[in-house]
């Protein structure tokens, strides 16, 4: 019963948005609309809250349910299987579609009439072809007769509280730029002729999106480095990638929206990014859930859906774009300015946000180009990202350092050199600590801890001169990527790695530790067994600091032997130690990390999602006022 | 400002949608990784044999005529749903085939393979490991086809459907 309720409600979404496209097109009724935004949102709700149900309660009539859950799942992690696959992860597309279409619609006011009728229009056209999808080559609702008794079980490497709340969050990045999608589009058919000032309207929609992508990036980023035993935070998977490069057109169009709203230059690049945010957002999930390339996330291999979300992003990519093609020029105007002010910083860069984004995206489709014209296999892996990304990022990051302290419209040469003398000082004392500190002749690693100061000095010292111009989002944010370089740089160029076989009793150095495996011991977990290594770590004053407790786990349901890394954290390192294969008389296989500064990763991408909260809030205050 | 440049990002939108489209209707295998073993010697190992009570040295079994290796495991959902073009491949072609049993307990094995039919002429158990990292084996089920000589001429990762059973066949034709 349960699960058909569901499926009605899904349908009923599919024709609330259906009337919706018409209603909006057709009436200038609101309060039609209003309703039928309204009950579209409730549908969906409803049909959501219905499969976390039959998940909860184990409803193992459900396909959904018996391929990706067990009775002796946790609860959180029962939850948590509804976007943990496929199918359910569309109905959670449709959700955040249908909430921005909510929030979209509470923007509405006699002025903008026009424009968030076009908007809601465009809207509704993406959530029927979402909804189509889900409904007909994805359903969560599928029955199985006779009902099964016993679910197949979760990946539990899935089990972590980070990954079940990392798709929600992501997703309201990735869908949340189909509301700033639809207000680009709606920009673009209506040309702008009620001269409405359509920036103010998208700019918390695109703050929003880009503030949960950045939480929902950063959680798959603290995932992968606790749950998969790699040692490493980023490993420019493809779906790593398909996140990043809507995070980088994200950033790239919030600053410019400044500027729009500040001079009303850069409109057609502002719309640009606009559309092109949500098109590598569908892009990436047509690369995740098509099967047209091998990744670790990888969900379906299932062709046919595949062509229907690439026919679906064709539409949508084609005719946005179109559009532009044939429309932007009507949104150039001549309010030039220099490049040297904080409109041309941004500008600046923008345009290193686009080429890394270019790059990435070259990078992540380049083996398919290959395979496509010589039938080749190649696959571009660290090396490449890591010679084409840094050398863009590091005068990127130098113009973000001083982007915030420049004045608007021009600057004066005399007067900016006096205002970064004290933050050049700063700059070069820090790296010249930490130089000594670490003593390592990485020049990467001095020009990242250089970059970082760079960017914390010039913030502090702004915020200390109570400089007019800054916000309080912003300064926390740069603050933030301060910070998140600073680890970057850390964990990636002053990395130890150890792999050897150790036995009971037996002890190794890492940098100034010493490590000494005291026992191995047989555990039960709530749905798993597991050998744990107890592992005692001295320091060079031989004085305990701390105990490690890596396990490797086998989950009897799903045959699946994971392993639990272990790792001790302080503000300058973590020691990461991951208990591999082994027996009692050879030894086990154990790999000990000794990762600098990772904690700032965490520390720095927190303090970039406060900044976006905080800019959010602003700019809904300003807006609803 | 010449405006026409404003039209090239859609160009380049449709000529990446166009590659998507050719290679997502294209016959196409994107979990076809290519292995670095491919026209080397079998890797060597020695184990214990599930079903006979004797050590499989592998220099002694290699290198005398067509034999595939298929890696597979009872808790391995696909490899029983591979199964049935195991035991055809072996019955159509007379085809020797060693299962090499990847991290899996014998007794279930033993049942597995009774339930199931056993295609297999030796049954090498790699109860930790090892042999698969030697075949760089990427995932359960993983099947190598290994000539006369001893050498690898194709490998598979994933499950065996139709498609890749016909093209197996077809190759172990071209290899008498």
């Amino acid at each position: 019963m349960i699960p058909t309720i569901g499926n009605f409600a899904l349908w009923l979404s599919f024709f609330f948005s259906v009337f919706q496209l018409i209603f909006s097109r057709r009436s200038k009724n609101i309060k039609y609309i209003g309703l039928i935004v309204n009950c579209l949102f409730f549908s969906t709700l409803i049909s959501f809250f219905l499969l976390m149900y039959s998940h909860v309660v184990s409803d193992f009539s459900i396909i959904n349910v018996v391929e990706n859950s067990h009775t002796t799942k946790p609860l959180l992690y029962k939850i948590a299987g509804v976007w943990g696959n496929h199918e359910g992860s569309m109905l959670l597309w449709i959700l955040v579609l249908a909430l921005f279409n909510y929030f979209i619609f509470k923007l509405i006011n006699k002025e903008n009439l026009f424009f968030i009728l076009k908007t809601l229009e465009v809207q509704a056209f993406i959530i029927i072809g979402f909804s189509l999808f889900t409904i007909f080559t994805s359903n969560p609702f599928l029955r199985i007769l006779p009902a099964q008794l016993e679910g197949l079980g979760f990946n539990p490497i899935l089990q972590d509280p980070a990954l079940a709340i990392h798709p929600p969050l992501l997703y309201l990045g990735y869908v949340g730029f189909s509301a700033v999608f639809s207000m680009s589009v709606a920009t673009l058919i209506l040309n702008n002729k009620q001269n409405i000032f359509w920036y103010n309207c998208m700019k918390p929609f695109v703050l929003a999106a880009w503030t949960f992508l950045t939480i929902g990036i950063t959680l798959g980023s603290v995932w992968a480095y606790y749950e998969l035993g790699w040692g490493g935070w980023w490993f420019w998977d493809p779906v790593e990638n398909a996140s990043f490069m809507p995070w980088l057109i994200g950033t790239a169009l919030l600053h410019s929206l400044i500027i729009v709203e500040k001079r009303k230059s850069l409109q057609a690049w502002v719309l640009l990014l606009a559309i092109l945010a949500f098109l590598l957002s569908v892009i990436g999930t047509f690369l995740v859930r098509s099967g047209i390339l091998t990744s670790v996330h990888t969900f379906a291999l299932d062709p046919s859906r595949g062509i229907y979300i690439l026919v679906f992003t064709a539409l949508l990519g084609g005719y946005s774009l179109i559009l532009f093609g044939t429309r932007s020029k009507n949104f150039f105007n001549n309010n030039y300015f220099s490049l040297f002010s904080k409109e041309g910083s941004i500008l600046v860069n923008n345009i290193f946000m686009a080429v890394v984004c270019a790059t990435v995206f070259l990078g992540t489709i380049y083996p398919l180009i290959v395979e496509a014209f010589t039938n080749n296999k190649i696959s571009v892996g660290e090396p490449y990202y890591n010679s084409t990304v840094i050398p863009i990022m590091i005068p990127a990051f130098i113009v973000m350092g001083v982007g915030p302290i420049l004045n608007w419209g021009k600057e004066d040469k005399f007067k900016f050199l006096k205002k970064i003398f004290p933050s050049i000082l700063f700059t070069l004392s820090m790296t010249v600590i930490i130089f000594l500190f670490y003593k390592s002749y990485s020049i990467l690693g001095i020009a990242g801890i250089f970059l970082s100061f760079w960017i914390i000095s010039n913030n502090i010292f702004n915020i200390i001169k109570k400089n007019k111009n800054y916000s309080m989002g912003m300064f926390v944010a740069h603050l933030g990527a301060g910070l998140l370089i600073l680890g970057i740089t850390g964990s990636s160029v002053w990395q130890d790695e150890k792999i050897i076989t150790m036995k009971v009793n037996s002890e190794v150095k890492i940098k100034n530790y010493n490590i000494i495996f005291d026992n191995i011991e047989e555990i039960k977990g709530i749905n798993y067994i597991a050998i744990r290594g107890n592992f005692l770590v001295h320091n060079d004053k031989k004085k305990i600091i701390t105990k490690l407790n890596p396990e490797n786990r086998f989950y009897p349901i799903t045959n699946i032997f994971t392993t639990e890394a272990s790792i001790h954290t302080n503000l300058s390192r973590d020691l990461y130690i991951v208990l591999g294969e082994g027996n009692i008389n050879d030894g086990w296989v154990v790999r000990i990390y000794y990762n600098p500064l990772v904690i700032w990763i965490w520390i720095g991408s927190l303090l970039i999602f406060f900044g976006g909260i905080i800019s959010l809030n602003i700019n809904l205050k300003k807006l609803l006022k | 400002m010449k405006k026409q440049i404003l039209i090239v990002p859609s160009i380049f939108f449709l000529f990446i949608i166009s590659i998507f489209f050719y290679l997502l209707t294209i016959d196409r295998n994107p979990s076809e990784i290519p292995s670095n073993l491919i026209n080397k010697t079998v890797p060597f190992f020695e184990t214990e044999t599930l079903l006979k009570n004797k050590k499989f040295i592998s220099s002694n079994e290699f290198g005398n005529e067509i034999i595939l290796v298929n890696f597979f495991a009872t808790w391995c959902k696909p490899c029983r749903e591979e199964h049935k073009y195991i035991i055809k491949l072996s019955k159509k072609n007379n085809l020797r085939i060693i299962g090499i049993n990847y991290k899996d307990d014998p007794k279930k094995s033993i049942a597995w393979l009774k339930n199931l039919g056993n295609p297999y002429s030796d049954v090498p158990l790699d109860k930790n490991g090892r042999i698969a990292i030697d075949w760089g084996v990427y995932g359960i089920p993983e099947t190598f086809v290994i000539n006369s000589d001893g050498i690898i001429e194709y490998r598979h990762v994933g499950p065996i459907t139709k498609k890749i059973y016909e093209k197996i066949n077809l190759l172990i034709s071209t290899l008498k």
